[in-house]
């Protein structure tokens, strides 16, 4: 009984590429990550790089529940400040040390995903956008309201750090190297969940909920699925978050600001809704891009900062047809390995098949293509 | 005992009465026609079936069980399966994958597959409807007629016991509807045991696959019985062509 129920769940999330994922090139990505530190970064880069890994969880988290469920969804810094309140709280009433806050505030944030889906699942589209941002102010209202147990707009400070055995001068390479590890294991979960049998579910709720239910799937089991799922991983960087050295170790009303809830939107689009390594991508780029070479390289002023910001995200969306930057460079790719001959505004998915099932990466093809 | 018992189904939109004191059953491997002139009710008919509505009053049983009040998925899970007047494909999904969602629903899936089989079962329910060339092109791409087939294999996808059929040649030309007749025949020989519902406006195509017709006019049963009879009954050729003057 158990082993046939352990089948059925191994085998809901089991993933099959039907993507071309670029999946060298993700790895390409993740071994440069790996080896930026040691070729002697300054710590104000690496500061930058920490950030940008948990941010890149949550934007993947945001991806699966939006990109492929298609429950928007404008209030996701709920579950980033449930992680950063979660374990913030159970340190500062009951003492207990990180790995164990962490765990507990992630079953929290699953808790808190199911009982923010439910009544979520009354609603579609712009109310639902407009029911779900509503979820991060009431929080932050209560978290101001409830000044005695959860100190208010004062925030809780001296969380617990990492690695308190590790001298000053390595903690923060090392945080680094811990989040880019949380980073790996989520985004290659996710996109394995979002390639699954689970997966495809998803997106035919996205496309028409009606026509699901006519073959049989029972929609709100699947969008409470997807809830859960991205307040996990949400959580999880929000959680993860609270701890760093580069945020201050603090959990304070900061982590459920209306402006997170629209980066992680921000980050998605221009790195390719629907994708899952997309966002992560996009992270990348535009952290980047605003906090070290506007604001160290180019030293812009802040106020102009945001103005140069997002017109240049706004050009690259409509350059790239909001199709991001991740779609874009896959494109680019197979377009120098094959001529295409189905409608370039066509989804990517399913390519593989034109290969006889054969899957090769794109690097491997590009290989080929240079030898002959 | 039918496998679809339907009695005084009774449907009211505000003052218009959509389905009135409708009765009639389906028995097990037989192929029946519900016609009518437009606004006779047979979509709304197939709503109320499906689980999309909720009757008025009346009873619905299927194999002998009700069938009133029942979320449309899990209808489906009981084994009516059905396909949509306008077609609704997954449009963001590519063909395969749009037969693949069926197969995940739990019947679809009794056995707990993984996710390459299932895929190679889309494949073979494409090939019987004659898609295998547009397997992975985005739903969105293709054309009406292969849509409405598409919408077949997915309803076939979840192996059901009763297939409702809402106007599945309605926008298709002569020749995809010659195929489309004959896919139908084979399904039909195919499963000897499984009842098919088919709604329908084009009496020629129909008229040659069904045994039993049943007539709808503003909501209202009045006729019913096999197609050479219904196209010499009196009231049915009233109601489509008028009263002799």
């Amino acid at each position: 009984m158990v082993t046939t129920y352990l089948r059925r769940l191994y085998s809901s999330f089991a993933a099959h590429v039907f993507d071309i994922p670029p999946r060298m090139l993700a790895l390409m990505l993740f071994l440069l990550l790996a080896f930026l530190p040691l070729i002697g970064l300054p710590s104000t880069i690496v500061t930058i790089l920490t950030g940008a890994n948990v941010l890149a969880i949550f934007a993947a988290s945001w991806d699966l529940l939006v990109g492929r469920t298609g429950q928007i969804s404008l209030g996701h810094a709920i579950f980033f400040g449930i992680g950063t309140y979660g374990t913030g709280l159970l340190f500062y009433h009951l003492g207990h040390p990180l790995w164990i806050t962490i765990p507990l505030s992630l079953l929290i944030g699953v808790g808190a995903s199911l009982l923010i889906g439910f009544p979520c699942l009354r609603v579609k589209g712009h109310y639902l956008a407009l029911v779900t941002l509503a979820f991060p102010i009431i929080l932050i209202g209560l978290i101001l309201y409830f000044r005695a147990f959860t100190l208010g707009d004062f925030g809780i400070w001296n969380l617990p750090t990492y690695f308190p055995f590790l001298p000053y001068a390595v903690r923060e390479t090392a945080e680094y190297y811990l989040t880019l590890f949380l980073l790996f294991v989520s985004a290659v979960t996710l996109y394995k969940v979002a390639n699954s049998k689970t997966g495809i579910v998803f997106v035919s709720i996205l496309d028409d909920e009606l026509a699901s239910k006519a073959s049989g799937i029972n929609v709100t089991t699947y969008k409470m699925m997807g809830f859960a799922i991205s307040g996990f991983f949400a959580t999880l960087a929000g959680s993860v978050n609270a701890h760093l050295i580069a945020n201050g170790r603090v959990a304070s009303i900061a982590s459920l600001r209306i402006s997170l809830s629209f980066f992680v939107i921000i980050y998605t689009i221009f790195g390719g809704i629907g994708t899952i390594y997309g966002p992560i991508v996009g992270v990348y780029i535009l952290e980047i891009l605003d906090k070290y070479v506007f604001t160290q390289v180019l030293s812009v002023p802040s106020s102009y900062r945001l103005l140069g910001y997002s017109v240049l995200v706004i050009a690259f969306i409509i350059l790239w047809r909001g199709r991001g930057v991740a779609r874009f460079v896959t494109d680019k790719l197979e377009d120098f390995e094959e001529a295409r001959d189905i409608d370039e505004r066509g989804p990517r998915i399913w390519k593989t098949y034109k290969k006889e099932g054969k899957k090769i990466g794109v690097i491997a093809r590009m290989r080929a293509r240079l030898k002959k | 005992m039918h496998l679809l018992e339907v009695e005084n189904l009774t449907k009211r939109f505000g003052g218009l009465t959509a389905v009135n004191n409708v009765s009639f059953h389906v028995d097990e491997g037989e192929i029946v026609g519900i016609i009518g002139p437009n606004g006779a009710g047979k979509t709304t008919l197939f709503h109320l079936l499906s689980g999309f509505l909720k009757p008025d009053s009346g009873t619905m049983k299927f194999k002998g069980e009700n069938i009133i009040g029942i979320a449309p998925h899990e209808i489906v899970n009981k084994g009516i399966a059905r396909t949509f007047q306008v077609v609704r494909p997954f449009r963001h999904l590519p063909v395969i994958a749009n037969v693949m969602v069926a197969l995940c629903s739990p019947r679809g899936n009794r056995k707990i597959e993984w996710i390459k089989t299932i895929e190679r079962k889309a494949m073979d329910m494409l090939e019987n409807v004659g898609l295998t060339e547009l397997m992975l092109e985005p739903a969105e791409n293709i054309g009406h007629g292969d849509l409405k087939r598409l919408e077949m294999a997915r309803a076939l996808a979840t192996e059901p016991d009763l297939l409702m059929l809402d106007e599945p040649f309605g926008g298709l030309n002569p020749l995809e509807t010659d195929f489309l007749t004959k896919s139908i025949q084979r399904i039909h020989l195919d499963h000897p045991t499984r009842g098919i519902v088919i709604v329908e406006h084009k009496l020629y195509a129909l008229m040659k696959i069904v045994k039993r017709v049943i007539v709808l006019h503003e909501g209202e049963k009045i006729a019913e019985g096999k197609p050479e009879e219904i196209s010499k009954n009196k009231k049915v050729i009233e109601v489509y062509m008028g009263k002799a003057m």
